[in-house]
């Protein structure tokens, strides 16, 4: 069940990183937030915020800086919501 | 309220009422009165005389969090040292470069001492080499002492604070403020002329402190009028900006300052069900300042959240800067800003505000108001005179509220203060009495004789596909004898092939207003760097572009160098 889960985070992690960017970009997983998808601070405040909302976690902004590539937001993501306590939310 | 008072006065007076701040942090509120923090201030205070420092010592304080940093600035002024206020390390920075930056204000200005969080302690520990006069590194945590007895209370003509703002246009300055500055401005803000203050208020904030609309504005307006204030974390606000809103709402706040930006975030980014039992009807006074002020934001916001109960004659669109501790104009409360559609070209070319012609190019323009009370406004022209009604020219002031100077500058300040009056650099026209500001003096790119201004060039540039939003820069290059070369550095954001965006951007300004650009320059993200303000730092950017240090591709020079 592990592969789906995982495919299921990439693509939600990879559409919230389209909407908010409000410009079409084609996202992969080794494109840098910053340097290739020109993400400014603001906007990854924004990404994370929708992260959040979508996927039911609370990511802790101390992390935040160490963070460059879409597949570390998406390893990030999994983790949390994997530690993720108690019943699943629908 | 018209009385001046030092810092530690109005503390002393505001701990006599029952009201104080609320600091809200990760949904937490926690509410400290003023006596409450007048007694931490106290221990600060004990804790710094303990460390050495003496009247007169400057004691840089970099400090993210509210509360520790407001009783960290009460307490160096109550000890009669000299609080300077320095900006923290961004979020998502890179902390190597912050250090480096930081020993430079810290060595210009001889700090003595850095009072900063116990995270930060080993990094300024490091930076002490480079910094003769610092002696002493010290942790915010660790300054409770017993409460000091004030023994050194400073005067009103005594430093309040400096504040090091990076300005625009240069290198980070330091302005001194005298605490008959600070009072005069907070008494004229709190006054009839400005928000009206009455025993009904209370503001509510998410500005960082070290910003002079945070700082005096929200957080010293309320001390002065023994009023509360709610403050909220910068951070909590631009991660979800409908905190903003709920906070105001839930705490009933009559008072709230932002930038013009973060007003255009609210529309952008607030969800319907996050106004779910949100009513605004409370927001009496929505300031809006710090930063030029877009017409169609403050419309924009005033449509979308006219059903949870704003008003836009609520807005309070106003002018200020530093150097004049915050406010320099107000425009009369409760009345929707009133704008000017002008003609682009005569705003630029002939120096003049004359209303748009149909189908001519325009820029729309908000009033910011008229000077305050005891204080004057002069708008002079290229030739030293004073400018005619509806003629653009530089924005000076003079009053109580004109800063000491830059701290340890004397030269900067006398080019900046003459005779009595604040060369503010900004550009504006007068228009029935009231300021309309169009720009900074300095920047403006000359071209055959024709005058732009790099923010309309930078404007119409942002919105193309492929550039970064708001990393753009446009400047002027003097040549001798010749016409100025245009240049417009751009951080692409990977989306769209160099050739094709640089030439999308010279089609843009060819369109817009029949300029030619020289050199697009498009550099990594990163480099250009901006303001505390959110402002990019042109000079510094164009300066850097002279010394050749730009680190990037000019894509096409266009074989015009002649």
């Amino acid at each position: 069940m592990q592969q789906p889960a995982s495919t299921q985070i990439e693509d939600g992690v990879i559409d919230v990183l389209k909407n908010v960017s409000r410009r079409p970009i084609e996202p992969t997983l080794e494109s840098d937030l910053v340097a290739d998808l020109g993400f400014d601070s603001l906007q990854i405040l924004e990404v994370i915020a929708e992260l959040e909302d979508r996927f039911d976690i609370s990511i802790p902004l101390n992390g935040v800086p160490a963070t460059r590539t879409v597949a570390q937001v998406v390893a990030q993501v999994a983790r949390l919501a994997d530690s993720r306590e108690g019943p699943p939310t629908e | 309220m018209n009385r001046l008072r030092t810092l530690p006065e109005a503390l002393g007076e505001a701990a006599r009422s029952a009201e104080g701040y609320t600091f809200v942090a990760d949904g937490v509120d926690r509410r400290q009165t003023y006596a409450e923090l007048q007694a931490s201030a106290f221990r600060v205070a004990r804790a710094l005389r303990e460390a050495g420092l003496r009247r007169g010592d400057l004691v840089a304080l970099v400090i993210a969090d509210a509360e520790q940093f407001l009783t960290a600035l009460f307490g160096a002024s109550i000890a009669g040292v000299v609080p300077a206020s320095l900006y923290p390390p961004a979020t998502a920075g890179d902390l190597s470069r912050y250090f480096t930056l930081t020993a430079g204000i810290l060595r210009t200005a001889g700090a003595r001492a850095v009072v900063t969080s116990a995270a930060l302690t080993s990094g300024f520990e490091a930076v002490r080499t480079s910094c003769p006069e610092l002696a002493l590194v010290l942790s915010r945590e660790d300054l409770v002492a017993p409460p000091l007895e004030p023994d050194a209370l400073p005067s009103l003509d005594d430093i309040a604070f400096v504040q090091f703002t990076s300005g625009s246009t240069s290198a980070p300055k330091g302005v001194a403020l005298s605490h008959r500055n600070l009072s005069a401005n907070v008494n004229a803000i709190n006054g009839p002329a400005g928000l009206g203050t009455t025993a009904d208020d209370s503001g509510v904030s998410w500005l960082p402190l070290y910003h002079d609309m945070g700082l005096v504005g929200m957080a010293l307006g309320a001390l002065y009028s023994a009023r509360p204030s709610v403050l909220l974390s910068p951070q909590a606000f631009v991660k979800r900006p409908a905190e903003w809103l709920k906070a105001i709402s839930h705490y009933r706040g009559t008072v709230s300052f932002a930038p013009s930006f973060a007003y255009d975030l609210a529309v952008r980014r607030v969800r319907e069900r996050d106004l779910e039992g949100v009513d605004l009807s409370c927001w009496r006074v929505a300031g809006c300042g710090a930063e030029p002020i877009h017409a169609a934001t403050l419309a924009a916001f005033a449509e979308r959240f006219a059903l949870v109960g704003f008003r836009a004659a609520s807005f309070l669109p106003c002018y200020g800067l530093a150097e004049h501790v915050l406010a320099a104009t107000f425009p009369p409360r409760d009345r929707a800003p009133r704008v000017q559609h002008l003609s682009a070209s005569q705003l630029t070319e002939g120096r003049q505000a004359t209303a748009a012609q149909a189908g001519e190019q325009s820029v729309t323009l908000v009033s910011c108001g008229r000077a305050l009370p005891g204080h004057e406004i002069r708008i002079v022209g290229a030739d030293g005179r004073e400018a005619q009604e509806g003629e653009v020219g530089e924005i000076t002031l003079a009053g109580p509220s004109v800063m000491l100077g830059y701290y340890r500058d004397a030269e900067l300040t006398a080019e900046t203060i003459r005779c009595g009056w604040l060369h503010t650099g900004d550009l504006g026209y007068l228009s029935e009495g009231e300021l309309f500001v169009c720009g900074r003096a300095k920047d403006v790119i000359i071209v055959n004789g024709r005058k732009y201004h790099p923010q309309d060039l930078e404007w119409a540039v942002f919105g193309i596909m492929g550039v970064r939003r708001g990393r753009v820069v446009a400047f002027g290059i003097g040549e001798q004898g010749a016409s100025e070369r245009v240049v417009i550095v751009v951080e692409p954001s990977g989306t769209a092939a160099a050739d094709v965006l640089a030439d999308t951007i010279r089609r843009c300004i060819s369109d817009a207003f029949g300029l030619y650009v020289d050199e697009v320059v498009l550099v990594p993200s990163g480099t250009i760097g901006r303001t505390t303000s959110g402002k990019v730092q042109r000079a510094a950017t164009r300066a850097r572009y002279q010394r050749g240090a730009l680190i990037g591709r000019a894509t096409d020079e266009a074989g015009l160098h002649a």
